[in-house]
């Protein structure tokens, strides 16, 4: 999986030409000091530029794309109003995914919600369809398939604790890198990587159980392995 | 909940560097070695490549569009402005509240000053000395040593020698 998320691209057609040439962190800071001077374009730029990955962020903790928006917007009021207190002694990006992601964990405090609950548990035969995508690495193409095959795997993060969920969703599905992670999270890098390992361990053992023989698993997963194309080893 | 497949407590961070293939050569090299001798962080490894195969089923989160940038900033237009709203309604009160205390503040120092020059004026040194004699005075000086003021006095006086005598 590449760590470039799908909108960055994007959103480099965005940026105006005074700012091309140099490198984003500049371009950043750039904007940053003019928007402490009371630019709105300036902002309204920083927003433009960080609003995929606040929203990648925000998503990956809550996994509530009906508030995701909603509170982004909440998040870059709150960057603007303490704007002028930023001294840039770290990267604005940094800065702005703190606020983010306390501003997620007021969201769930004042709410008083997990991210999200199912009530039931995976059916077998549910549990063998997914085992066919870990299996075999292939992706269901039918749009129904995937909202299915979605919808289970979010049954299985459910099962994990907090940090470990967001961990991998923020790694694996919204392309935060581990660097980031550590930065976000107030984290050790290596702290980071061993939590990281240690999900993957979790939902896979689940995952295990619920296939319910874990020779059948071991057999399947290997089956899977030497097809995987992820990694080094 | 427990994870089945344990990898050596050494090796867990080196492995998720190992399965992004972030590993220098030298130190890939060497995990490798290590995975063809520990079951445990072989079996760690699968796992962790499975949960990449599992994880790529979500899809990640879209990007919100052009019109999110100039909506944020004409929400934090309309907050400001509704912050500055309420300053508004309540800025007279507020400026005329810190005009009485800034008032009251001056006037109680003017007059703490007053009374302490006031206290100082009237009550010097030699006075206080001299009131201080007087009341001695009074708790150690005699009836007879008394001297009278007036002629009712030198009366009462001389009606009390003559009494003494008798």
């Amino acid at each position: 999986m590449s760590d470039v998320p799908k909108g960055v691209a994007a959103q480099a057609a965005t940026i105006p030409a005074t700012l091309i040439g140099r490198s984003r962190a500049e371009e950043d800071r750039d904007l940053v000091r003019r928007a402490q001077g009371g630019s709105e374009p300036a902002f309204e730029e920083l927003i433009r530029r960080h609003q995929q990955r606040v929203f990648a962020l925000v998503g990956g903790i809550l996994r509530r794309r009906e508030d995701v928006e909603d509170i982004a917007q909440q998040i870059f009021l709150k960057a603007f109003v303490s704007l002028k207190r930023f001294d840039q002694r770290s990267a604005f990006s940094t800065w702005l995914y703190k606020i983010s992601v306390n501003e997620c964990w007021d969201y769930l405090r004042k709410k008083k919600v997990r991210p999200l609950v199912y009530e039931s548990d995976l059916s077998e035969e549910q549990v063998s369809r997914l085992d066919g995508i870990v299996s075999h690495d292939r992706p269901p193409e039918a749009p129904s398939e995937r909202a299915e095959a979605r919808e289970l795997l979010e049954r299985m993060l459910e099962k994990l604790p907090e940090q470990d969920r967001q961990l991998l969703l923020l790694k694996e599905v919204e392309g935060f890198s581990v660097e980031e992670l550590a930065g976000i999270l107030d984290l050790n890098v290596n702290t980071v990587k061993v939590r990281l390992f240690r999900a993957r361990g979790r939902i896979m053992d689940y995952y295990r159980k619920r296939i319910g023989s874990t020779a059948v698993a071991r057999n399947s997963l290997g089956a899977g392995e030497r097809k995987g194309s992820y990694g080094s080893g | 909940m427990e994870a089945a497949n344990h990898a050596c407590t050494a090796y867990e961070a080196k492995l998720e560097d190992y399965l992004s293939g972030q590993l220098s050569s030298t130190d890939s090299r060497q995990v490798a070695e290590h995975l063809k001798s520990c079951a445990g962080c072989a079996a760690a490894l699968q796992d962790a490549r499975a949960s990449v195969r599992l994880l790529r089923v979500a899809d990640s989160t879209p990007d919100p569009g052009p019109t999110f940038a100039r909506n944020s900033m004409a929400r934090i237009r309309a907050e400001l402005a509704t912050a500055q709203e309420a300053r508004g309604f309540w800025q007279p009160f507020v400026a005329l509240a810190w005009r009485f205390a800034a008032t009251a503040t001056i006037g109680l120092a003017v007059m703490a000053g007053y009374d302490v020059v006031k206290q100082h004026n009237h009550l010097p040194q030699s006075t206080v000395a001299s009131v201080q004699q007087a009341d001695m005075r009074d708790l150690f000086t005699t009836e007879a040593d008394r001297v009278p003021v007036n002629r009712d006095e030198v009366l009462v006086m001389v009606a009390e020698t003559e009494h003494g005598k008798h």
